[in-house]
């Protein structure tokens, strides 16, 4: 499907090569009227090149915050985040990031958009449409180009951000519950494109999202973190074969890593439910 | 009213205003207020040329656009509204992003700017007078403040309501802070930027013609007061005529040319 | 609900700081004036400003002047609510007469009616009526509009309700569309009387006639220029007053939600 060159170093084979993220010791504190609020305590994790890393948690345990720790939009923090050895102060050109929220500039057209950070980057017109062009085509919107976001549906418009996050060609691209806001069907078939642009690009991912099926699904490993503060509970390999398309969620092996996150996850959502209740009551009733 | 059923007109032209409900209802209510008006300028009612003829109307019409005085007297209003726009609109733009910019700044001076910007604005005419002298500098004065006001409330407003992820997005990309006001901030404010010049202009308008028409010796406002002591009613329904077009027409060309008009992109 | 004791004395410190910086301003033309860098006959020192606030307001009859203004603004109201809530609802009902005005309406609301003064004074005479009518002029077609967006804007479900209980045309109007274009009705209420209040102070220091518009005009013709910045500062001070009411009033009748 591609004909454009990809740069060489996407070609690293997962597991023989030195990590290229290093998320070492990292601890966010937030001041709040109620007081400090750990969310990230001692969080480490290393990521090898062409790895699909999932990050799981129930709501609150301080997954966004270890994002905008990692993509270099939050600081003062304890820890250190490096990218192939050299540490992270700031937005960093080898990390790509796609958000939860709907994030493509609807004054600008799906190729625009596309093409943004090259033309941030200072890329020549003519060479910055043909890249953009070529990841339109990646996430499977040839013929939209000349679209606005406003015309698209939610899962073309988080196409369109992936598109875009991908023409920057970072070495690390993160990914914040990028299907929280799409339905169920959507989301699955979203998800194949994921794998099969993964699989072409050997593009190393971090994923964040509270979706088991989502995390199992894509993943090489999944690290579990638990509810406030947020630490690591455990890392779980997941050993499913590849290519994967949405069909693995229906095999036997799918089933068991499933369970046993769900394991996992369910003591600590558990947590999360009664705690936030407890404060709904202390506020005087849901909000 | 638009029923033409009774009237024995040829049936093509019944089916013309079956297919135009809307336009035939206009040309009825052009007709019907055009027909009161003469029959009120006829019938003697009123003062003397109160409601003038539409004929004499016309005929004033004419005679002012073909009046090289009445050109000169144009320019300096658009002159003035020109630099009020220039001065206000900066101002304006300037002070809104320091509003939006900062919780505390905007804490502090919105809510001064949010009371004093309902305010009749001519009021401060006199001090303006005493400031800047009965010249062009009074008008401007006047039609600065006025237009400052809408333009900052927009802005600081507009600027509030970015989608914060947008500048996540770019920041995320690395943007500097020149490709973040030219790429990110100013086209995703354009809206609120353009409705508040639009509101400026609208504001500016009535502050620099009220101003003229109080104490001037050039502009339009000072012919529409000068045809109001010569009592020359024609010639001031013309100059009235004239000015509602420019505003009006002023107004829809920044709605359309702002896009307020397009939902699509929005 | 609100947090420790800290967090309150941060919350009066914006105003504190917006008012403050007010005050230094103040404070700072009063110093320049004294040691004159600024025309004390441009810019009269504020001490005499506030000096002079009793002179106006003892020899003035501010009371009296307020209260024609007051009772102008208040006839200029009722008539542009009366209507302009009517021309909203007729407009609303004959869809025809809306495609074909609307523009038109919209187009009026965004000109500059006020420079007609000179005609309603040929029309009107050099009296409270003119000064009523430009109020009641300006202020009617922002009226007419929100009217009809609040009309136009009742959710389709709530009509669909209405129609499910087989309610006839008027029962539909007065039982869901209008209680549900009551807030936007209202917003165009207090739109409509800052604009009559806006207008009616100009033209009266524009035509020299009448309450406190006519005030400043007297003032600054006769040169009084300590008075005529106080007379400026109370009629701001007067129609920060009568928008904070307005604002207080809406909250209060919009209906929760």
């Amino acid at each position: 499907m591609s004909a454009v060159a990809m740069p060489s170093e996407r070609d690293a084979v997962p597991g023989a090569a030195e990590p290229i993220l290093v998320v070492d010791r990292i601890v966010k504190r937030f001041d709040t009227p109620d007081g400090t609020l750990t969310a990230v305590d001692d969080v480490s994790l290393s990521i090898k090149p062409g790895e699909f890393f999932g990050v799981i948690g129930p709501s609150g345990c301080g997954k966004s915050t270890l994002f905008n720790v990692i993509g270099g939009l939050l600081d003062g923090y304890d820890g250190a985040v490096r990218v192939g050895g050299e540490t992270v102060r700031g937005p960093h050109p080898a990390i790509g990031m796609i958000f939860q929220e709907e994030s493509t500039f609807p004054w600008r057209s799906v190729i625009d958009n596309v093409a943004f950070p090259l033309e941030i980057a200072g890329m020549p017109k003519a060479e910055r449409y043909a890249r953009a062009g070529h990841f339109v085509s990646l996430v499977g919107l040839n013929g939209f180009e000349r679209r606005f976001p406003a015309e698209l549906s939610g899962g073309m418009r988080q196409r369109v951000s992936m598109a875009r996050t991908l023409a920057a060609e970072p070495k690390i691209m993160l990914m914040d519950e990028p299907f929280a806001s799409l339905d169920e069907q959507t989301r699955l078939l979203l998800g194949d494109k994921v794998l099969q642009i993964q699989q072409e690009l050997k593009q190393t991912t971090l994923l964040i999202t509270h979706n088991i099926t989502e995390a199992v699904q894509l993943s090489d490993r999944i690290m579990v973190m638990t509810y406030r503060p947020g630490k690591v509970k455990r890392i779980v390999d997941i050993d499913l074969p590849r290519p994967r398309t949405s069909e693995i969620v229906s095999s036997e092996a799918f089933g068991r890593y499933v369970a046993q996150i769900w394991n996992d996850l369910r003591e600590e959502a558990t947590r999360g439910l009664l705690d936030d209740e407890s404060r709904k009551l202390r506020a005087g009733g849901p909000s | 009213m638009a029923e033409t059923g009774r009237l024995t007109a040829p049936a093509r032209a019944r089916r013309w205003v079956q297919a135009h409900p809307v336009t035939t209802l206009r040309i009825v209510i052009i007709v019907a207020v055009l027909l009161v008006w003469e029959g009120l300028a006829r019938s003697g009612w009123l003062y003397r040329d109160v409601v003038p003829s539409w004929v004499a109307i016309g005929r004033a019409l004419v005679v002012t656009l073909s009046d090289a005085t009445f050109y000169w007297h144009l320019y300096t209003t658009f002159y003035e509204i020109g630099w009020a726009m220039v001065i206000g609109g900066v101002s304006g733009l300037a002070v809104g992003i320091l509003l939006g910019g900062s919780k505390l700044m905007q804490r502090a001076y919105e809510p001064l700017l949010y009371y004093l910007g309902p305010c009749p604005k001519i009021i401060f005419f006199p001090v303006m007078i005493m400031w800047f002298g009965v010249g062009p500098g009074s008008k401007i004065a006047m039609g600065a403040i006025s237009c400052f006001f809408p333009v900052a409330l927009n802005v600081a407003g507009g600027m509030r309501e970015i989608d914060k992820v947008l500048i996540r997005v770019g920041r995320s990309f690395r943007a500097n802070t020149w490709q973040m006001v030219t790429k990110v901030y100013m086209p995703a404010m354009r809206h609120p930027i353009i409705n508040g010049v639009r509101l400026g202009l609208g504001v500016c308008l009535i502050g620099t013609l009220l101003a003229e028409t109080k104490l001037s010796n050039a502009g339009v406002g000072f012919l529409v007061i000068q045809s109001y002591t010569l009592f020359n009613m024609p010639h001031m329904y013309s100059l009235l005529i004239v000015l509602f077009v420019i505003a009006i027409g002023a107004n829809a060309l920044i709605g359309k040319l702002g896009g307020l008009d397009q939902i699509r992109r929005s | 609900m609100s947090g420790p004791i800290p967090f309150s004395k941060r919350r009066y410190f914006p105003a504190i700081l917006g008012l403050g910086s007010c005050a230094g301003a103040v404070l700072l033309v009063e110093l320049l004036v004294y040691v004159e860098l600024l025309n004390r006959f441009i810019i009269p020192p504020p001490s005499d400003v506030v000096a002079a606030f009793p002179r106006v307001i003892l020899e003035e009859h501010v009371l009296s002047r307020f209260m024609l203004t007051a009772g102008e603004a208040l006839a200029a109201s009722v008539l542009v609510t009366i209507f302009g809530v009517a021309g909203g609802v007729l407009l609303y009902q004959f869809n025809l007469l809306r495609l074909a005005t609307e523009t038109w309406v919209a187009a009026i609301a965004a000109a500059p009616l006020v420079l007609m003064y000179p005609l309603y004074l040929v029309i009107f005479g050099r009296n409270a009526t003119t000064i009523v009518m430009m109020g009641f002029t300006a202020g009617l077609a922002p009226i007419i509009l929100k009217t009809l967006e609040g009309l136009a804007g009742t959710r389709r479900v709530l009509i669909n309700v209405g129609r499910s209980f087989n309610l006839t045309p008027s029962q539909q109007f007065w039982k869901i569309l209008f209680p549900a274009a009551l807030p936007t009705i209202f917003v165009g209420m207090r739109l409509g009387l800052i604009f009559a209040l806006i207008n009616i102070v100009g033209v009266e220091y524009l035509i020299n006639f009448g309450g406190l518009g006519q005030l400043i005009n007297e003032l600054a013709e006769r040169f009084d220029i300590a008075g005529t910045y106080a007379a400026i500062c109370f009629v701001i001070v007067v129609s920060i007053i009568v928008f904070m009411l307005t604002e207080r009033l809406e909250r209060w009748l919009r209906p929760a939600g």
